[in-house]
């Protein structure tokens, strides 16, 4: 499998580490809504089709990418810096 | 009658001998010969025994999906086992082995086998071993009973016991095109795509490029086709852009058009030059492939279809035509198609006689007639073959007439010959292509599987998208000049005489299932292509089925009445051939276990230190001094610390500079306790959890500036702390302004421990004071020490005086030796991982052992450092009802009441009876503690603080070590912590 | 000063070593730089940075990742995202480029003890360096001055292509002997010369 770094290009998966579901949303911090910190830390869908995750791109720039894959047949749909995205959700 | 090398032609170098041994007897043969050429050269025709029978089994085809002749190679020490004869390119030296005999090749015991006949058929060992005992000879018992002699006949060859000492390497390329194969259409695929400036890689299995066009009769442009071969072969070596892979097997095809392929650099060599590997393993990134991996010639299934002396009609050709061998004098042709006839028209011309051919058609073309009387054969249309003779070879075959698919009554006639070439038709190679797309399709004019349609970037040619003819593969541009051949088949895949017994009929050959096997698995239920290949294991041996997959769905089909295409076949996996393992680890075998090491790695060993693996790092455990037991020598290091100064190299601390105007704030939040409140040049304790609450790491962080930390870790787990805090940074609070790097590399780390540290550092430490005021508790100073820039930091793990003395890593060993020299007169002991463990046993300070991913701050006893005040990773969750509860394991001290060592992960019992049972803990480190005088440990025990002054006992039984324990604090030494703040 | 001691010291072997047949394939040196330097912006601040470089190395950097620059004893190139190196053969330069870089802009992290850099430089560079980093060494693919980061398994790796035929190689320092070693082995069937 390929991953197509946005800052490095295609590289093999091999360089990469993958970094959980980038679905979940952390509850505020001062948050003691045991149920909600339940289910960020504990609770995932396993999704079978488009799956929102986080890899580490640990074996080059070592950006965190928010990459878009289909569990199903491996593909690609795609890879942002995750710093970048994440700071473009807040902004929403 | 035996096979011989024919008087003269061939492509092999006449000129050149080269000896070789087979089962010890000395045998020679020419440049340009297989092993198995060469053997059939020497008039060999017994090359093995069979699996399951052992019967006598000779070379049956020339290229890769030989099922019979496999060998063991032996070099040096070394063994190699169940490598095809077909390909083992001779060298001079070349040792083999026959395989599967007993006592030799010609005598075999367990050819017994044969006789008991049905014994070994499909499904032998679940009938007779699994389940219930029943009866004497029947379950699993039985099986126990028999396993030791099953195990010690099953199997091919032996592998050796000896390491293997040959060389292995990895190599990654890429290219625009790959093409795979390099018969007519490879070759025309790689001038194609070259001439376009792309960059290619023409792989090809076998040492010579060029495929069938080596040994067919073709002319091209008017040249005969191996020289067209090597013309255009020497074109493309020229040309910048063209790689040339020969002795190259692509094995399987990945996501991306990543292809694995297996290069056997230096297997047809008797030495590999200096630094050379014996395999290179390729991963190949390919913008497009072109797969021309041509097709595969497949038997005839029939009666006696084993017998040495039985080939493929096109092996048989080509090692006529290609080799200058004659596998027989006198041969007969068996076929249901015309290409077998140009084999004959081969051997004839190189000097065999052509007894018949055999077809099972009653009507054959007229350019096919024609090749039939070129050879002078007398062509027998309507014919099988029923059964065959011959003790170690063949010496005569039975045919019969045949019509509308079967045998019919009537006169059996019988021939002479030592050589039968059978062709029952062509299978493309479609492996890789089935590992990159749809299902095959069958096709039901060439009778054959068809390559799939596609799933990744790849397109076919020539023979494997069923265009079998040289023409069709090399297109328009060229003027081919071969023999007319009608390549679709007859749909005869079996000959199955009805009414008289005569023998057993193959289909995998290599795993000696038999055409009855494949039926009786048919009437058991197991019908499925899937179920097929397990219950039978047919095409699971390591030829993976080549020859043998279509004739045995053939019989399936016919078995269930359906069409072949409605039987389908089975999925071909990864690998096509066998890849090495050695190839596949690659440098992480022998050259390549990377080692990390401190700047004062050298030192430790001139010192005679006896170094310890942690993580990658290597790490002084003891230093040695005349004679002394681990223990010995660190109960002294210990002692000296304790006494007097001691120093401990601590460059393996995990180390990241956070930075940046957020970078306090950051660290609030993922340290349990307070950082924003930090003054410059002090340091903190820190410890961090993970979010659910589990202690995750601990260490000492720095602030070096208002936005300058230096962050340590332990040793352990620096990459997974770095990896934590970057992904926090990146996908949790892409806001905050804080870059890490990992600066363990940066920094040589000191650690002067001792009631004289002080002392020591006064003694070489210059441009800063480190007197009580200038350096208190937690404080770091910055300064020189003979002449290198050092940061001090006074801290201490050993419960001691200490100070960490951080410089650069390449100043690592000059600063080392200075603080050497300064606690000279102090007696400055070096101690290693043993004593510091030693030391902070001794007080109670927990590492990874005791941070082992299951405990929480309480269980430690860090609940001092969990913040009220604001949020951090792991303060939602740390108060959750199970990780407060009473009755959770948590740290104490274990000190041994019979004065025997305590290990580690030995179990804390409340009782000892016959079987010690009910674990309340465990041991998470243990010394001796030259402090106390005793064998202690630290443990972690249920209710733990609640049982101090309690007794118990160890348990441990793997290493035979039970006695009374007394539960303590872990705080074993100096409580207060007065010798530290001294 | 006090020197920098290289952790390949012991089996820092000059002179010709591996298969003579074809002479050297391949030259394998050690450049010891005074200075390693990682500079790192923030976000919006890349621009800005790069200019500095600019001003304290000479160097022009392009806005393209991986973008390098190299005149004599200097290079700077791209590595990461809002990160670059520069390198110096003389030493000091994090100070002077740490007195530039303010707290709004980004950061400076010294980086001279923790790297060790490694020049492989020949006719088969390419090939050597295809032997254990999964990426095309093609000029095509990787033209001079560009810079990547890799990793051979654990042994990370910034790699800057100063020249048609060489590239500089920035290893961490712990990694170093144990890399050296490998290398020196991948090379011996080209031949080739430690300079």
């Amino acid at each position: 499998m390929l991953i197509a770094c946005p800052y490095c290009g295609p590289r093999d998966l091999s360089e990469f580490t993958y970094q959980g579901d980038a679905n979940r949303t952390r509850p505020h911090p001062m948050s003691n809504d045991q149920s909600a910190w339940n289910a960020y830390v504990y609770d995932r869908v396993n999704t079978a089709g488009d799956h929102r995750e986080f890899w580490q791109h640990s074996g080059g720039c070592r950006a965190h990418l928010a990459v878009v894959r289909s569990t199903l047949t491996h593909e690609i749909k795609s890879v942002a810096i995750a710093r970048e995205s994440m700071n473009r959700e807040a902004a929403k | 009658m035996s096979p011989r090398r024919a008087h003269n032609g061939g492509r092999i170098d006449r000129a050149t001998r080269l000896r070789f041994t087979f089962d010890g007897t000395a045998m020679t043969g020419h440049a340009g010969d297989t092993l198995a050429s060469a053997l059939l050269a020497n008039g060999i025709s017994v090359v093995g025994r069979s699996f399951k029978y052992h019967r006598p089994r000779g070379v049956f085809s020339a290229g890769i999906e030989e099922p019979n002749a496999l060998v063991t190679v032996i070099r040096g020490k070394l063994r190699e086992p169940n490598i095809p004869a077909t390909q083992i390119e001779l060298y001079d030296g070349l040792t083999v082995e026959s395989q599967n005999r007993f006592p030799s090749l010609s005598f075999d015991v367990g050819a017994l086998n044969s006789l008991a006949g049905n014994l070994f058929a499909a499904g032998f060992y679940y009938k007779t071993f699994m389940g219930p005992v029943v009866g004497p000879l029947k379950g699993t018992r039985f099986w126990m009973f028999c396993e030791h002699f099953i195990r010690r006949a099953a199997g091919l060859g032996r592998a050796g016991y000896e390491p293997d000492t040959d060389r292995y390497e990895k190599m990654y390329g890429f290219c625009d095109v790959l093409v795979v194969g390099s018969g007519p259409a490879g070759l025309m695929a790689a001038k194609r795509a070259a001439a376009t400036g792309k960059r290619v890689f023409l792989a090809e299995q076998e040492a010579e490029f060029g495929g069938t066009l080596r040994w067919k009769s073709a002319t091209i442009d008017g040249l005969p086709a191996a020289e067209w071969v090597a013309a255009t072969i020497a074109e493309l070596a020229t040309l910048p852009n063209v790689t040339l892979l020969p002795r190259t097997t692509v094995w399987g095809y990945y996501d991306d058009n990543a292809l694995g392929a297996l290069e056997r650099v230096s297997d047809h060599k008797a030495h590999a030059a200096i630094g050379e590997p014996r395999h290179r393993h390729w991963t190949i990134r390919a913008g497009d492939v072109v797969l021309a991996t041509g097709a595969f010639e497949r038997p005839i299934v029939f009666p006696g279809n084993d017998r040495p002396g039985i080939m493929l009609a096109s092996a048989a050709a080509r090692y006529a035509s290609e080799y200058g061998v004659l596998p027989g004098e006198r041969i007969a042709i068996f076929a249901n198609n015309d290409s077998a006839y140009e084999a004959a028209l081969a051997l004839k011309d190189a000097g065999a006689e052509i007894a018949a051919i055999i077809d099972v058609r009653a009507g054959v073309s007229l350019s096919a007639r024609e090749l039939a009387r070129e050879a002078g054969a007398e062509l027998l249309l309507g014919y099988a073959v029923t059964s065959t003779s011959g003790a170690r070879r063949l010496r005569e075959i039975e045919i019969q007439p045949f019509a509308d698919g079967k045998v019919k009554d009537g006169a059996t006639r019988a021939i002479v010959v030592d050589c039968l070439a059978v062709s029952g038709g062509w299978s493309p190679a479609i492996h890789l292509a089935s590992q990159a797309g749809h299902a095959p399709q069958w096709d039901e004019s060439l009778r054959a599987f068809l390559p799939p349609s596609p799933t990744q970037r790849w397109t076919g040619a020539g023979a494997f998208t069923g265009a079998f003819s040289a023409a069709a593969a090399l297109g328009d541009d060229h003027a081919v000049n071969e023999p007319e051949i009608e390549y679709e088949p007859a749909p005869v895949f079996e000959i199955h005489p009805t009414g008289k017994k005569s023998g057993k009929a193959f289909v995998d050959l290599q795993h000696d299932v038999t055409a009855s096997d494949i039926r009786l698995a048919h009437r058991e239920g197991f019908q499925s292509v899937e179920h097929l290949k397990r219950y039978t294991t047919l095409g699971m041996a390591t030829d993976q089925g080549k020859s043998s997959n279509v004739p045995g769905l053939a019989i399936m089909a016919a078995a269930r009445g359906l069409p072949i295409s409605e039987v389908g076949t089975t999925r071909f996996r990864p690998p096509f051939s066998a890849v090495s393992l050695g190839a596949l680890a690659a440098d992480r075998h022998g050259h390549f276990k990377p080692q990390r090491l401190t700047p004062m790695h050298d030192w430790h060993l001139a010192r005679g230190a006896r170094m310890y693996a942690a993580g990658l790092w290597y790490r002084p455990m003891i230093y040695g001094a005349g004679g002394e037991t681990v223990e010995q020598a660190y109960v002294r290091e210990a002692r000296a610390v304790r006494a007097s100064v001691g120093i401990v190299d601590v460059s393996t601390l995990g180390k990241i500079a956070v930075q940046g105007p957020d970078a306090a704030e950051f660290l609030d939040r993922v340290y349990t306790n307070m950082f924003s409140t930090l003054p410059v040049h002090k340091a903190r304790y820190g410890l961090m959890l993970r979010e659910e609450g589990i202690a995750f790491d601990d260490g000492t962080t720095w602030r070096l500036g208002e936005h300058d930390f230096l962050m340590t870790t332990t040793t352990a787990n620096a990459g997974k702390v770095m990896q934590h805090l970057e992904y926090y940074l990146d996908c949790v609070w892409p806001d905050l302004r804080v870059h890490v790097t990992s600066v363990t590399d940066e920094w040589a780390g000191a650690a002067v421990a001792g009631p004289n540290a002080r002392r020591v550092l006064e003694a070489c430490v210059e441009s800063t004071g480190v007197d009580n005021d200038a350096l208190p508790f937690m404080g770091i100073v910055r300064g020189e020490i003979a002449g290198a820039p050092v940061m001090i930091c006074r801290l201490s793990f050993s419960g001691e005086l200490a100070y960490e003395v951080y410089c650069g890593a390449g100043h690592g060993q000059h600063v080392w030796d200075a603080l050497m020299a300064a606690g000279q007169p102090f007696g400055i002991v070096p101690y290693g991982l043993e004593a510091l463990g030693t030391l902070r046993i001794e007080k109670g300070h927990v590492t990874g052992a005791e941070i082992d991913g299951r405990t929480s701050p309480r269980d430690l006893y860090l609940d001092w450092m969990l913040s009220k005040k604001k949020p951090y990773i792991g303060s939602a969750m740390v108060d959750r009802e199970g990780l407060v509860a009473p009755d959770r394991i948590s740290l104490v001290g274990i000190v041994a009441l019979d004065d025997r060592p305590l290990q580690g992960g030995g179990h804390i019992v409340e009782q000892l009876g016959e079987e010690p049972r009910g674990s309340i803990g465990h041991i998470t480190g243990f010394c001796f503690s030259p402090a106390l005088g005793k064998y202690i440990a630290l443990a972690l025990v249920k209710g733990g603080k609640a049982r101090h002054g309690q007794r118990a006992f160890v348990s441990d039984p793997v290493r035979n070590r039970y006695g009374p324990v007394e539960i303590v604090s872990h705080h074993f030494f100096d409580p207060e912590g007065s010798r530290m703040h001294g | 000063m006090v020197e920098i001691v290289s952790p390949l010291e012991p089996d820092y072997r000059r002179g010709a070593h591996g298969n003579r047949e074809g002479g050297s394939g391949v030259t394998l040196s050690e450049t010891q730089p005074g200075s390693i330097v990682q500079l790192a912006a923030w976000p919006g601040q890349d621009e800005a940075l790069r200019k500095v470089i600019q001003t304290v190395t000479g160097l022009h950097l392009d806005a393209v990742p991986g973008a390098g620059a190299i005149v004599e004893n200097t290079a700077a190139f791209g590595f990461a995202p809002g990160r670059w190196l520069v390198v110096d053969q003389a030493e000091g330069r994090g100070e002077t480029l740490r007195d530039r870089i303010g707290s709004d802009l980004g950061t400076v992290c010294d980086l001279s003890h923790g790297r060790t850099a490694i020049a492989v430089e020949g006719e088969r560079a390419e090939r050597l360096l295809s032997k254990l980093y999964a990426l095309d060494f093609s000029a095509g693919a990787f033209p001079v001055g560009q810079a990547k980061s890799t990793a051979h398994h654990d042994v990370f790796t910034l790699i800057h292509r100063t020249g048609v035929d060489r590239f500089d190689l920035y290893v961490y320092r712990s990694f170093a002997r144990s890399f050296w070693h490998l290398l020196r082995a991948s090379a011996e069937e080209f031949g080739y010369t430690v300079e």
